[in-house]
């Protein structure tokens, strides 16, 4: 069964007619193309599709499409502002918190949403947020690393 | 080691000249290809680990309204495998099945719905035969025989004998034997495997793109499977996320896939589920080694006597050079001349091993640092000062003529040691806490490659134009490495130019030069030593034009940035632009290529095999691991890890740093939680909550010391970087958990569970120990 | 190996009412709120279902509420809303922890209090693909014939994985349920079958909605065993609670999960310190829990290691609550 779902998509309003067992994370790769969000594994075990939805980190892999109505999502690719990296994405970049990419999106994502909330995480609380997301090239530690520069990036910002 | 070289792109952390692409989402990988146009294929997998294939119908799925293609094992008769002499594989299965999970056909159907339903319309029959899923089982006497051709189930046996070994013990004041086994584990790459393959039969091309580290590899085996002109075929490589290893040789899934738009007439989308990609496997094999080492009252060792039997799959893979690096890296990283080593390949009904991040060596070095730990506990050596004892002087060739060019593990020790306090920390820890050390060491690419036709080992190719722009272009596979971050630095720095001025374009057999792919940690020592000829080249005609514009002699050009003046004087400076204009002026567009060959002299000795361990340089690498062990639940928490790692020089610090990370981490994850488990042959760790690799909470910090002994034939002095420090982490872990509640385990992962088993019989042996005394 | 998920009809009711009716009308249903489980085991191919009703759309469920009698937590509190509960933390510590220790940070925004009591059991013959299961001929728990962890026995032994239920059983909590006959409140202990193809008593239709703790002024904690310090699911948990009884005389509860197809409460006397040696009680403790606990092969770690270890832990805990 098909329904019509309307969001926000990285700010912009969106409309589509999606089958009701359309999981969030091929909607958006097969709907609008945006690849950005991951399947690593075969359900809820590496957070490599984390996206934001109302601005919380969500698992796009488990879950429904339908279920998103009238929801405001956020996917890496809507970070950058005009082409410019937001800082989660330059703190990354600069600091090797991404070797392969692959858990990147979900990674910068999840982070993203701790410093909305708190822009000077501790390293606890930064780990603490991003158990959930596995990433099998750089131990983690250029990760820690990049979402406290970014914090730094933000703060001197603000 | 050579005075220092003023460097000014080569040695700068810069960050990686793809990076922007993987932080914003635009980095597209395989899976991430449009697929508008696709067909939808799918593997069907034996549900049996050894059986005679009867029948398999497909009758029914063909029937299937939107099936387009299906292929059988009918449709391919050729074997392949990555070794030419040990190509025993089908890519899918062929009369028998030895491991469940082995493809038996594939369809292409108009969407997924309709592949998984003529996947499960596919009727098989299979005669069931026992299997075998360990060595002592398939080397039992009554044992099924996997293959016909191999008997006794033994791939490969390797025996090699350096020196005198016997003489070595006898003038040992110890001898030690203890018997190691480190459970089988996976790559678990964070990318599931997937191709896109594209046919033209008007054209008779195939153009595909895949997951794989091999480009090239890939190449033949698909001319060689579909019995096609290398020609007509294209391999490109998208983005690829993670290999470790994993994607080192070509997977069954690539041949499919092709044969699926072959046999479709177009172009067909395979995604692997990662329980498939868990199954498609290539990892590192369960291994037992059984060591013996002789040590002088001051620590020096005399000899070394080393059994390894590994269980190797259903295929032969990689599994000969495996089993051959096993016994090769048991020397180059300590001074010995009596080495003994036996190695046994054995075939199990399980997914075939393969080659994985430290291949071959890291389930033999833990054995060794683990072993050598314990017996300098015994005469009452510290840990470090034993290493010290047997540390080799560079250059210098080991008992079974590896090359040795530079050595930097002397100072690797010292820096560690000092970063860790471990002379004043060592003996005054919390008790359940303790410190741990050992030593590593890998290879800088093989220097001899398994396709050996003579040909560079590694070819750039560099192309300046009118916009004045430097175009590198590489068959070298960054799979998030960086690779082509340091081809790019390389060439910057000797070109004299900014990094931006450059472009990499790697990967498209259509456009790119061939290389053999990323493994055995090849290429920054050769695609760099080769970018820095291709620049080289380009620096040559840029100064010839500069001097012919200034009407001065060649070697009175010189140039600084990207400005070129006559030595000594200031007044006609040309910018860049200026001197390419000028050199374009005199041929129109320039290419330019650089090529990397290995001396004869570093490609190994001649006993058989003895090309296996051979290379320009190795790595090394010397760690401490703090731990603090829970004595009621068995669980150990990694409080930190310093580490220090000689990689020659470090082209970009940054990406060292991060290999670094990536790979004690990568140790860690086997030495503490990872491992894949069957039972009867079925995979029941083939996801992510049960192979379990470790999570950022428990992750420690590493600490990461760059030491750069500067190699004579690395270029700007440069070696691996990637894997020498993995194969350190187990043993400094079970050294340091020794150190902490004086259990020393011969067993890896460390789960909780059999550390708290093993602990439970190590207080009953003391208790009987104590009520003896 | 399946990616697609089996078709269904989403449906999200806006109140109770509405829901019970749907799943009236709709037998073939399955009540969904964060779906971290769910829809996780439909990936896997072992939810049958027609219809799936989605119950976060619900106004009500989502309330934590203290009043005289005790805490009520409503069926739809995320887990995360669970953790970052300030009064919680202090008042029901154990509560929290548990909350706080499921899964991964990232389930935990969605997944929920009910959902976690109602958790599926799991199981290493269960948890894996269509193609996994049906090349092993299935499993009692659905569509098999044996039980393959214990093959001689007529029951499914699929392990109870939820983290709240014990932290919440040491409160003797309760829960509201609602269905076709009507609503109940029955003791959260009630809830649960010693059965892991059937391990909740709940009828057919009926709904958990809310959760209630009556006030309670003991000292708890929880912790578990795990390999990994998130995302993975209890090898075994532990729950305990402290109340001292009078200055001398302390009263333990504990609640055990991940060991038996139900989380189990086990009893043990109170503690007075004038006539015992604390030593040889918390010995006796953990033996008294190893007895009780009868974890399976429903994982590759082994159950021996499972039964030792969560005595060993609940002992040290319990310990670690005295004053």
């Amino acid at each position: 069964m098909k329904r019509i779902i309307s969001l926000r998509l990285n700010g912009k309003p969106v409309e589509d007619a999606v089958s009701d067992n359309t999981l969030l994370i091929d909607y958006l790769r097969d709907n609008h193309q945006l690849t950005g969000a991951k399947k690593g594994c075969d359900g809820g075990e590496c957070g490599a599709c984390s996206v934001l939805v109302n601005g919380r980190p969500r698992l796009s892999c488990i879950t429904l499409t339908a279920s998103c109505q009238g929801n405001d999502i956020e996917t890496i690719e809507g970070q950058a502002k005009n082409g410019i990296l937001s800082a989660l994405q330059r703190a990354f970049h600069e600091n090797l918190g991404a070797q392969c990419g692959f858990c990147t999106p979900g990674m910068i994502m999840v982070a993203e949403s701790l410093l909305r909330r708190n822009v000077n995480p501790d390293e606890n609380e930064i780990r603490q947020v991003l158990g959930g997301n596995l990433c099998r090239c750089t131990g983690y530690v250029k990760i820690i690393k990049s979402v406290r520069a970014a914090a730094r990036m933000m703060e001197t910002v603000s | 080691m050579n005075s220092p070289v003023k460097h000014t792109v080569a040695g700068k952390p810069v960050p990686l000249v793809d990076g922007i692409e993987k932080v914003t989402g635009k980095a597209i990988f395989t899976a991430d290809m449009e697929t508008t146009d696709c067909l939808i294929g799918r593997i069907l997998r034996s549900p049996v680990s050894h059986g005679r294939i009867i029948r398999l119908d497909t009758t029914q799925a063909a029937r299937l309204e939107g099936v387009v293609a299906i292929v059988t094992g009918e449709d391919c008769p050729q074997t392949y495998g990555v070794i030419p002499v040990a190509m025993n594989e089908y890519p899918m299965a062929r009369e028998k099945v030895r491991y469940r999970g082995e493809p038996l056909a594939a369809v292409a159907a108009v969407d997924v719905k309709t592949a998984e339903m003529a996947i499960d319309l596919i009727t098989v029959e299979i005669e069931e035969l026992p299997g075998c899923y360990t060595p002592r089982e398939s080397r039992a006497p009554d044992a099924p025989q996997l293959h016909d051709n191999k008997h006794g189930n033994l791939d490969r046996d390797v025996h090699h004998k350096f020196g005198d070994v016997d003489a070595g013990f006898a003038e040992a004041d110890l001898v030690c034997e203890e018997t190691f086994s480190c459970a089988e584990v996976n790559h678990a790459q964070m990318e599931p495997h997937a191709a896109l393959a594209d046919y033209d039969p008007e054209r008779g091309r195939l153009t595909l793109h895949s997951v794989t580290q091999v480009p090239f590899y890939v190449h033949l085996t698909l001319a060689q499977c579909l019995e096609m002109d290398t020609a007509n075929i294209r391999v490109i490589k998208p983005f690829v996320g993670g290999g470790f290893g994993a994607r080192t040789e070509t997977l069954n899934f690539e041949i499919i896939t092709a044969l699926l738009a072959r046999k479709a007439g177009g172009k067909i989308m395979m995604k692997l589920s990662r329980e498939e990609s868990f199954l498609t496997h290539r990892g590192r094999p369960e291994t037992e080694v059984i060591l013996k080492i002789g040590l002088t009252q001051s620590g020096k060792i005399t000899a070394i006597e080393c059994e390894t039997t590994q269980s190797g799959g259903a295929y032969a893979g990689y599994g000969l050079v495996t089993i051959l690096y096993a016994g090769a890296l048991l020397h180059g990283i300590y001074d010995v001349a009596n080495v003994k080593y036996d190695g046994y390949r054995v075939y199990t009904n399980t997914p075939p091993c393969g080659a994985m991040r430290g291949h071959g060596t890291v389930d033999v070095r833990h054995a060794f640092e683990c072993l050598l730990d314990r017996m300098a506990n015994k005469l009452e050596l510290d840990p470090f000062a034993v290493r010290r004892s047997n540390l080799i002087k560079a250059p210098t060739f080991t008992a079974n003529e590896l090359m040795i060019n530079s050595y930097g593990l002397d100072e690797c020790l010292d820096k560690v040691e000092k970063a860790s306090g471990w002379q004043t920390r060592k003996n005054s820890l919390k008790p359940g806490h303790g410190l741990g050390m050992a030593c590593s060491h890998y290879v800088s690419g093989a220097a001899k490659p398994v396709h050996w036709t003579g040909e560079p080992h590694a070819v750039v190719s560099m192309k300046l134009d009118f916009d004045g722009s430097i175009t590198v272009l590489t068959g070298a596979s960054d799979i998030g490495q960086g690779s082509s971050t340091i081809v790019a630095q390389a060439a910057a720095e000797v070109l004299g130019i900014d990094l931006s001025r450059i472009r990499v374009i790697a990967n498209d057999s259509a456009i790119t030069p061939k290389d053999n792919g990323s493994y055995s940690s090849r290429v920054t020592f050769m695609v760099g030593n080769a970018a820095i000829e291709a620049a080289q080249a380009m620096r040559k005609k840029l100064i010839t034009a500069a001097a012919k514009k200034l009407e001065v002699h060649p070697d009175e050009i010189d140039c600084e940035g990207e400005t070129f003046f006559v030595s000594g004087s200031s007044q006609s400076e040309l910018s860049f632009h200026d001197v390419a204009i000028a050199a374009l002026a005199q041929e129109g567009t320039i290419n330019v290529k650089g090529t990397f060959s290995t001396p004869v002299e570093a490609q190994g000795g001649k006993q058989r095999g003895g090309a296996v361990g051979s290379t320009m340089g190795f790595s090394y690498a010397a760690q401490v691991v703090e731990v603090k062990v829970d004595v009621d639940t068995g669980q150990i928490k990694i409080e930190k890890v310093w580490s220090a790692l000689d990689c020659g020089f470090a082209i970009n610090p940054l990406a060292v740093e991060g290999q670094i990370e990536g790979s004690v981490w990568m140790g860690m994850g086997q030495a503490m939680s990872e491992r894949t488990h069957f039972i009867d042959g079925m995979h029941t760790h083939a996801n992510f909550l049960e192979y379990g690799f470790p999570t950022i909470m428990e992750s420690p910090h590493i600490d990461v010391q760059i030491v750069e002994s500067i190699d004579p034939l690395g270029p700007f002095g440069a070696k691996e970087a990637g894997e020498g420090a993995l194969s350190g982490f187990p043993p400094a872990l079970v050294n340091a958990v020794a150190d902490a509640i004086g259990l020393e385990a011969n067993f890896l992962p460390l789960t909780p569970d059999r550390v708290l088993e093993a602990l439970i019989k190590f207080r009953r042996s003391a208790r009987r120990r104590e009520a003896i005394a | 190996m399946s990616e697609l998920l089996p078709e269904f009809e989403f449906v999200r009711p806006k109140t109770i009412e509405e829901a019970l009716e749907v799943f009236k009308a709709k037998p073939q249903s399955r009540f969904c709120a964060g779906g971290t489980d769910l829809v996780v085991n439909m990936r896997r191919g072992f939810v049958d279902l027609e219809t799936l009703i989605d119950l976060t759309s619900i106004p009500g469920l989502k309330n934590i509420d203290f009043d005289q009698g005790g805490l009520h937590i409503g069926a739809g509190v995320t887990l995360r809303t669970l953790t970052e509960n300030s009064q919680i933390a202090t008042i029901f510590p154990a509560v929290a922890q548990a909350a706080g220790s499921i899964a991964g940070p990232n389930h935990r925004e969605t997944a929920t209090a009910a959902g976690n009591l109602c958790l599926d059991t799991r199981c290493l013959y269960l948890n894996q693909s269509h193609w996994w299961r049906k090349s092993n001929d299935y499993c009692l728990k659905y569509k098999g014939d044996i039980c393959h962890v214990a093959p001689k026995g007529n029951r499914c032994r699929a392990a109870f994985s939820g983290d709240l239920a014990p932290a919440l059983l040491v409160y003797d909590a309760q829960v509201d349920l609602i269905g076709p006959e009507g609503s109940r409140r029955i003791p959260l202990k009630a809830l649960y079958k010693e059965d892991g193809a059937d391990h909740l008593s709940l009828r057919t239709g009926e709904l958990l909605i809310s959760i209630f703790v009556p006030s309670n002024q003991a000292r708890s904690a929880y912790e578990k065993i795990r390999v990994r310090g998130a995302i993975d699911f209890p090898l075994a948990g532990v729950a305990v609670s402290c109340e001292d009884i009078d200055e001398v005389t302390y009263r333990f509860k504990l609640a055990i999960t991940g060991t038996n197809s139900m989380p189990i409460v086990i009893d043990v006397p109170d503690l007075t310190i004038e006539n015992t040696d604390p030593d040889a009680y918390f010995q006796a403790m953990g033996k008294l829990i190893q007895k009780a606990v009868s974890p399976q092969r429903t994982t590759t770690i082994a159950p021996h290691y499972r039964r030792l270890s969560i005595a060993a832990l609940a002992a040290r805990i319990a310990r670690g609550l005295l004053l």
